[in-house]
Parts: C-alpha cells; structure tokens; sequence
C-alpha cells in the first residue's frame, strides 16, 4: 500500500511539474520577456491588475458585514440567504456571466443603470462586475468561518468596558479576523487575476479594450499568435505560486482564537 | 443598591424566569446552580447585553434596563478571561480607559494603580497567550476594576483554576472587594468556592431563584431537597414527622426514629449535616437527643477529614477529622453510636411518594 500510494504521489507530482515546467520554458528567456514587453501583454497585465484590485477591495468592504451578519445573528430566510450566496461558488462562471449579461443588457433595471452611466456591457467596468459576482461568495465563507470561531464574548467584554456595539467589532472582532481577512484577500485577488467565464460574458474580449490576462491569452491562441499566449500563461502561474505560498504562510501564521 | 424585578429572559436554550432579587452596597453576592441554570444570562443581562423579555433591573435607584452596556458602569469577568488576544496585558487594561477618553495622564496613573493592587506590573508587556490561568485571571479583573466599576460580575472565576490558584483568588478577591468597596456578583456552580467570602447566596434551578438568604442560613435551612442535595449537606432521610410535645419524631421507612426540633407534620426529608454527627464507640451522656447504635459501613478519606457511613437501619454520614477517626480505632464493620441534637436536625415538607 505504501509503496503504491507513495508512487503515485511522485507520478502526479512529476506530471504536473513537467507539465507547467514545460509552459514557462517554452520559449527562451530573452523571448519571453520580450514577449512580456509588448505592449498588448503590457495592457492585460496593468488591466487585469486594476480591476482584480478594485473587485478585491469591494469583495472585502461588502463581505465583511454580510459574513458578519451570518456568523452572529439569527435572522427570517437566514439558510435561504446563506445558500443563495453560495451558490456562485458551484456555478460555472460561464453561467454566472451570462446571468450578468442578460441582467444589465435586458432588464429593465439593468438599462436604468446604463441610462445612469453605469455601463457595464463590454467595458473594464463589466470586468469588475463579473469579478465581484463571482469572487464574493468564496470571500464571504472565508470571513464567515473566521468571525464564527471568534466568541461573542470578547465583543461582549468590549461592550462592558465602554465600547459601542460597532466600536466592539472595530477594536476586537475585525483584527482578530485578521488572518481569516488576509487569507480571504489573496484567494479572492488571484481568483479574479485568473477570471476568465463570467469576464467574457460581460466584458467580451475586445484587444487592447477589455484585454486582461486570460483574455489575452485566449485571444492569442485563437489567432494562432502562441508566444504571446503563453507569456500571459507565465505570469498567470507565477501569480499561483505566489497566491499558493501566501495562503500556505498565513495558515501556518494563523492565531486560532 | 441593584435591585432585580421580576426579569425573564429566553436565549438559546436557557432562560431565566421571573427572577427577583435586591444586592445591596458592597456585599459580595453569590448566585450558585448547577450548570444550565440560566446563571450566566442572568449575569449577562445585567451586564446590558441581552435585553430581557420582561422585568426591570435598577442600579441605585436609577432605571437601567435599557441602557446600553457602556454607561452602566458595571464590569464583568468571564470563567475563561476573555482577554484581548490581540492586545497585550498593558493595551487589555487601557482598553476600556481608552474608550472612555480618559486622559493620558490619568490612564498611566489608574493603571498603576490597578497594577499594584493586583500585583501584575511585571506582566505589563505580554500578550494573553503566554500567560498562566492565574495571571490571566489577575489581569481580566484588572481591566474590570480599573474603569472603578459600581458592580464587578464574576462569571465562575475559580472554575478554571487549579486548586492554590484558587485559594490566592479567594483571598484576593475579598480583599479587593474591602479596598474598593465594589459589590460583587459571582455566579458559580461550585459551593465549596463562596461558602467562606458570600455574604448572601441564592440559589438558582432551571433559570429560578429558588431559595434567597444569608449564606450560615441557606446552608442550615435549604428551603427545599435541590437546594439541600445541591449544597452537599451529608445526609438526607425521608419520613413521616409526628409532633411529640414540643419536638418532633421522625419516623424512616426503615431504621429506628428519631427527634427533630420542628413543627413540620407528615411527609418529610429530614437534612442533618454529616460535621453535627459525633461517632464513639460506647453510648455516653449528653444532651443529646439521638442516639443511634449501628456497624459502620464505609470509610471513605479525603485530605483532612474522613466520612464515615453508618448503617444504622438507613445509612448515616458522619465527617470526622482524620485525628478524630485515627483515635476511634473503628473500620467497616465495628459497631459504633451515632449522636447527634434535635436541633441539629432540618425538616422540609416534601409531597408524599
């Protein structure tokens, strides 16, 4: 048995090495950073970085009090409204992005919002949409299974020695969820570093327009252009690497309280 | 000076139901029952952190059932500290100063203060996670006193302490309570922690006060079988009770009768303290009233007193010191007497089985 399973893991091992290894040293050094130089693969990378970013940081703003709310309090619809919001994490992003397309194209909310300026149809700003969408429901779990090891009594505590119901979670509940938030952040920034369904849907791809690193990857596969296609690759797998080795840091530096 | 009327509260699975109770100034109050009583609601609700459902508290006169928590001046120790881990020992016992916009000068000499009294400046640097159960308690009461609290709520203080931390917490606790004048409201499941500091206990079962008084008497008169098995008074005899001139006679199902100094008639459980039964292997005069012959039954030591069981038609409790029962020469088995006064006797009327 030993033997077996012990074989098996270094046959998986060697295979996924070689084959990502086989990706990054496809082309040669110099080409690839001349590659990664261009000015279309320059694009998606400051694209992709901007709306991966922004999305991030609205997941967190909007996560936090809903993870909140779902962890601590006993509301009417609370199972439907935990499972409605889980739900993106088992859609296909596919789905997800046309659900999207079809909401802002042809509602009429949807069309009140563009009339507002907010146009989201194939624009970066879809882009961002479509992260949001799809990234939320992985950051809310996170922050909800962070907030609900937390017992209430320290906010209880808190409240005892002079803090305010908001005060309490600021001052005590939110750093102590500071592992769980950093390790929510960086599963959700490369996750939207890494969107390629839903952002297709909405966004379209449109080069040098709505071009972030998948689109651009899958944009220069289609046109046969491989070099650049796999320079976007590159950097895509560095960013697993780095996202792999964050999550494993902060998990190992996690506080359970 | 915190006064309770008629507070109920469901949370959960447990409650506390129509629950009325005066603490007066500076007494150190005991609120003791078994686990799931609905203890630490209660305390939480005095706290200000569960609205009740129904019922007032007051707070020197002054109405504070819906006041939020942080204007209530009342401080609250949880059983496991909950101290900011996040924060270390100095940061924990600003915290509320901080709140409460205290100014530097006066936070630097408030916590010297609190430091000093419970001997923890040497701690001033550490964070929570390194900290023994004993000083993590010292400074949780730190961070409760410093803000000089009208009332300090301890949520089962000793339960997590071993057995000399516990005895030190003891001693540190009534002598806080003399050099700050705070009343204290200590929940515990635990008899042994509170009998030598409470002023008063009450006692609590499925979220009601069952029984109010001064702690000598709450323990000689249980007001009823919980409060007395509760308590851990030794022996607990059911009979019927017949009056015999000015004392009564209790008379068990089985074993022989004997006298009680009440007035209660019928069904009975008559509670005896096992420390009021003197043990000697000859009948000897005294005043007396029970004398009781049996063999001795069981023997069972612990530390520095030893319980003697003895069958004398029931089974019968006495505690002896380990001196005492070393002197006796008596073993499972001996025939010894039983002596023990009338008045040493406690009837509650029970309804007949």
């Amino acid at each position: 048995m030993r033997k077996i399973s012990l074989f098996l893991t270094y046959f998986a091992f060697i295979g996924i090495g070689a084959i990502l290894a086989g990706l990054v040293l496809y082309s040669p050094l110099p080409a690839l950073l001349a590659n990664l130089a261009s000015p279309e693969i320059q694009f998606a990378i400051v694209l992709s970085l901007a709306t991966s970013v922004i999305s991030t940081a609205i997941c967190i703003v909007l996560a936090i009090p809903v993870a909140y709310a779902l962890a601590r309090y006993e509301f009417a619809g609370k199972r439907v409204a935990s499972l409605a919001l889980a739900l993106p994490l088992t859609l296909p992003p596919l789905v997800a992005g046309i659900a999207l397309l079809l909401f802002f194209g042809t509602t009429p909310w949807g069309k009140a919002l563009e009339q507002a300026g907010f146009m989201v149809i194939f624009t970066p700003l879809g882009i961002i949409v479509a992260e949001v969408f799809v990234n939320i429901p992985y950051m809310i779990r996170i922050l909800r299974s962070a907030f609900s090891t937390i017992n209430p009594r320290y906010e209880y505590v808190a409240k005892t020695l002079g803090s305010t119901d908001t005060g309490a979670f600021l001052h005590v509940t939110l750093p102590m969820a500071k592992p769980g938030i950093l390790a929510g952040t960086v599963i959700t920034w490369s996750k939207a570093m890494g969107e390629f369904g839903a952002v297709l849907m909405v966004a379209g791809a449109t080069t040098l327009r709505t071009e972030t690193l998948p689109i651009a990857l899958y944009l220069n596969i289609s046109t046969g252009d491989l070099d650049l296609a796999v320079a976007a690759a590159t950097i895509l797998i560095l960013i697993s690497l780095v996202t792999l080795c964050a999550v494993e840091y902060l998990d190992r530096g996690a506080i359970v309280y | 000076m915190l006064r309770i009327e008629s507070l109920s509260i469901t949370l959960g699975g447990f409650s506390v139901r129509d629950v009325s109770l005066e603490v007066r100034e500076n007494e150190y109050f005991v609120i003791l029952g078994p686990t799931g009583a609905g203890k630490t609601v209660l305390l939480e609700t005095i706290a200000g952190i569960h609205s009740p459902d129904s019922g007032k508290i007051f707070l020197r006169g002054r109405e504070i059932t819906s006041m939020e928590p942080r204007l209530r001046n009342i401080g609250m120790v949880y059983q496991d500290y909950m101290l900011f881990p996040h924060l270390s020992v100095q940061e924990n016992i600003l915290f509320g100063l901080r709140r409460k916009g205290v100014p530097m000068a006066e936070q630097a000499r408030m916590l010297e203060g609190a430091c000093s009294m419970l001997e923890i400046q040497h701690l001033l640097r550490r964070h929570p996670g390194s900290l023994s159960g004993g000083e993590q308690q010292r400074v949780a009461l730190a961070r409760a006193l410093v803000l000089e609290p009208e009332v300090l709520l301890l949520d089962e203080p000793m339960s997590a302490l071993d057995r000399r931390t516990r005895e030190r917490l003891r001693t540190e606790l009534s002598r806080i309570r003399k050099l700050t004048g705070t009343t204290i409201i200590q929940i515990t499941h635990h008899f042994d922690d509170v009998f030598a500091i409470a002023d008063r206990i009450a006692i609590m079962r499925e979220g009601r006060i069952v029984q109010v008084g001064e702690t000598p008497d709450v323990f000689l008169h249980p007001s009823d079988t919980f409060v007395a098995e509760f308590l851990g008074i030794g022996n607990m005899i059911r009979g019927t009770s017949s009056r015999d001139g000015d004392i009564s006679v209790i008379t068990p199902p089985a074993g022989p009768a004997f006298y009680a100094s009440s007035s209660v008639p019928g069904s009975v459980v008559a509670t005896l303290h096992a420390e009021d039964v003197i043990v000697s292997t000859a009948p000897f005069a005294s005043s007396a009233r029970n004398c009781l012959c049996g063999t001795v039954s069981e023997v069972l030591a612990f530390g520095s007193t030893v319980r003697v069981v003895i069958d004398v038609g029931f089974p019968l409790t006495a505690l002896l010191t380990r001196e005492n029962y070393n002197e006796l020469h008596i073993e499972p088995g001996s025939r010894v007497y039983a002596t023990f006064k009338a008045t040493g006797v406690h009837v509650i009327p029970v309804d007949p089985e």
